[in-house]
């Protein structure tokens, strides 16, 4: 119970702390308790939550050789985790003319999530809902698109009017809102790898300050061979394995050569406790702590001890000790210094008693997807009580061996995980969520 | 533009389905852009896209554009582009 009443008034952002470091027990203090209501996913393992994870339970990859890609003179990194875009028409062509491939999916999986959430359409519409998603490029095709009609001739005058809302950075956001007629705050991060969860975050801040009742977040993201070129052009990109696309990426593998991209998109519900118990909604976990940072040391790469602060501060944030933590989904995306960063950050926050595993091996690395999209695997495996093994994580590199990465099904109880996302820019984001109490 | 009204009208109507999936059956002359075929402010900007393209034209700033009202405008005024590029085309 006092963990439970800790967690209830304690917010980083709003701590206000008496001279014993016990928050004030003052109810203009009082944050609000978040739950996961609903999820969706579209995902290169399938077009919803089920494949997703059952999927990864299978130890499948979605991984495959990009036909084409190869005409894009420099481009070495030949592999990617395609998702099927399925039925985009049943979207209606008044809201799906001004979205690309990404908000498709986003419009999809969010869809999925206000089904599973049960949420009506008054709750929509009552200004108590908002709708936060996030993306790293906004629509690459037609970004691609755009300077393609433009730039021949340097002339304008073949642009549709649609092309605008397709490209920019919250066009996923944007087009999500007015699908579905979301009235709340409507917000897109840009965080890059950490754009869903920071999405989430704000969902989260939103609720827990009372500013919202509900809300939509999650990411998405769409493959082009540009995209995959910034990641190649940095030398981040796995270009090893473009003849047996199966075994990359490798996370915290020593035979790791770096990431992967995928597509698709990850959406929840987050809503209030009292609002999801009186109308008895389903609940998938409760967010109990989060925090986002900035490493202030290095543009395209986060570092250890910026990480080792960012989930010291979640954990803060939720009210818990190292001890408390059952389960670490990492990012771990298989590039050698992001990985390398992450285990030391884990192994000297936790230990190596707190189990560790990614699942870019299983859909690659969905960028501004992916935060939400393993969040919602990672509640899977709370639910069930089982620890999906990282998919191609044969030999632990040396230099990642502090934490104890899960090369196995491990059948372990999680009360409480936590998510981390790093992103370009030393961006860190780190949510820790807790079992649903009944 | 070497086309006949015939020609005009069938790849007008072929924008239409293109660029807004507006099904044969339903393109008659008669037929209002906004209140008949669902069109908006938005489409309007891509149907002048459209026709550029389909008809190798320029009509983004034509001001003529803003009186058209329903389908059959479109088609009239798409036979008027022809007929002044065939005047301009005719020896002085």
């Amino acid at each position: 119970m006092g963990r439970i009443l800790l967690r209830q008034l304690v917010g980083h952002s709003l701590a206000h702390e008496q001279g014993d470091g016990r928050p004030k027990k003052s109810e203009n203090t009082r944050l609000k308790r978040v739950i996961i209501s609903g999820v969706g996913a579209v995902s290169g393992l399938g077009g919803d939550v089920p494949s997703l994870i059952e999927g990864i339970r299978q130890g499948r990859s979605a991984v495959r050789f990009m036909d084409g890609w190869d005409e894009l003179t420099g481009l070495k990194s030949l592999v990617a985790a395609p998702a099927e875009l399925v039925n985009p028409k049943a979207i209606p062509r008044k809201y799906r003319r001004t979205m690309g491939r990404m908000s498709l999916f986003a419009a999809q999986a969010a869809q999925q999530a206000l089904k599973d959430a049960r949420i009506e359409d008054e709750a929509r519409t009552s200004g108590r809902m908002g709708c936060i998603i996030g993306s790293t490029m906004g629509g690459a095709q037609s970004i691609f698109e755009a300077y393609d009609t433009i730039l021949p001739e340097r002339n304008i005058t073949n642009l549709t009017s649609t092309k605008f809302f397709q490209c920019v950075s919250h066009t996923a956001a944007m087009n999500v809102a007015q699908l579905l007629g979301i009235t709340g705050c409507v917000m897109a991060t840009s965080a890059a790898c950490a754009s869903a969860l920071q999405a989430i975050g704000v969902g989260y801040d939103l609720i827990r300050l009372g500013r919202q009742d509900l809300a939509l977040c999650g990411g998405a993201e769409e493959l082009h061979p540009t995209v995959t070129g910034i990641f190649d052009v940095l030398m981040a990109t796995s270009t090893n394995y473009n003849n047996e696309p199966q075994k990359t990426p490798r996370p915290f593998d020593k035979d790791r050569d770096g990431l992967v991209c995928g597509e698709g998109s990850g959406m929840i519900v987050l809503e209030e406790y009292d609002h999801a118990r009186r109308r008895e909604a389903k609940v998938y976990g409760e967010i109990i702590g989060y925090n986002t940072c900035g490493s202030g040391a290095h543009i395209s790469q986060s570092n250890s001890a910026s990480i080792i602060s960012c989930l010291s501060n979640a954990m803060k944030d939720a009210g818990i000790s190292p001890a408390d933590v059952d389960y670490i989904n990492a990012h771990a995306t298989a590039t050698l210094q992001g990985d390398k960063e992450e285990a030391e950050a884990i192994s000297q926050i936790l230990g190596d008693n707190v189990p560790v595993s990614s699942l870019k091996g299983h859909i690659g690395h969905t960028l501004g997807a992916s935060g939400a999209l393993e969040l919602i695997v990672s509640l899977a495996m709370m639910a069930e009580g089982a620890i999906f093994p990282t998919l191609n994580l044969v030999n632990v590199d040396p230099d990642c061996s502090g934490p104890h990465h899960v090369i196995n099904l491990l059948r372990r109880k999680i009360d409480i995980f936590i998510k981390n996302c790093f992103a370009f820019g030393g961006i860190n984001a780190a949510l820790v969520c807790k079992k649903a109490e009944n | 533009m070497d086309m006949t009204n015939e020609q005009i009208v069938a790849a007008v109507n072929e924008v239409f389905k293109e660029s807004f999936e507006i099904k044969q059956a339903d393109l008659l002359r008669e037929r209002h852009l906004f209140d008949d075929l669902g069109l908006d402010s938005l489409d309007v900007v891509d149907l002048a896209v459209g026709l550029q393209q389909k008809f190798d034209v320029k009509v983004r700033d034509d001001p003529r554009l803003r009186g058209i009202r329903t389908l059959g405008d479109v088609y009239d005024y798409v036979i008027e582009l022809s007929l002044e590029s065939q005047s301009d085309k005719k020896p002085v």
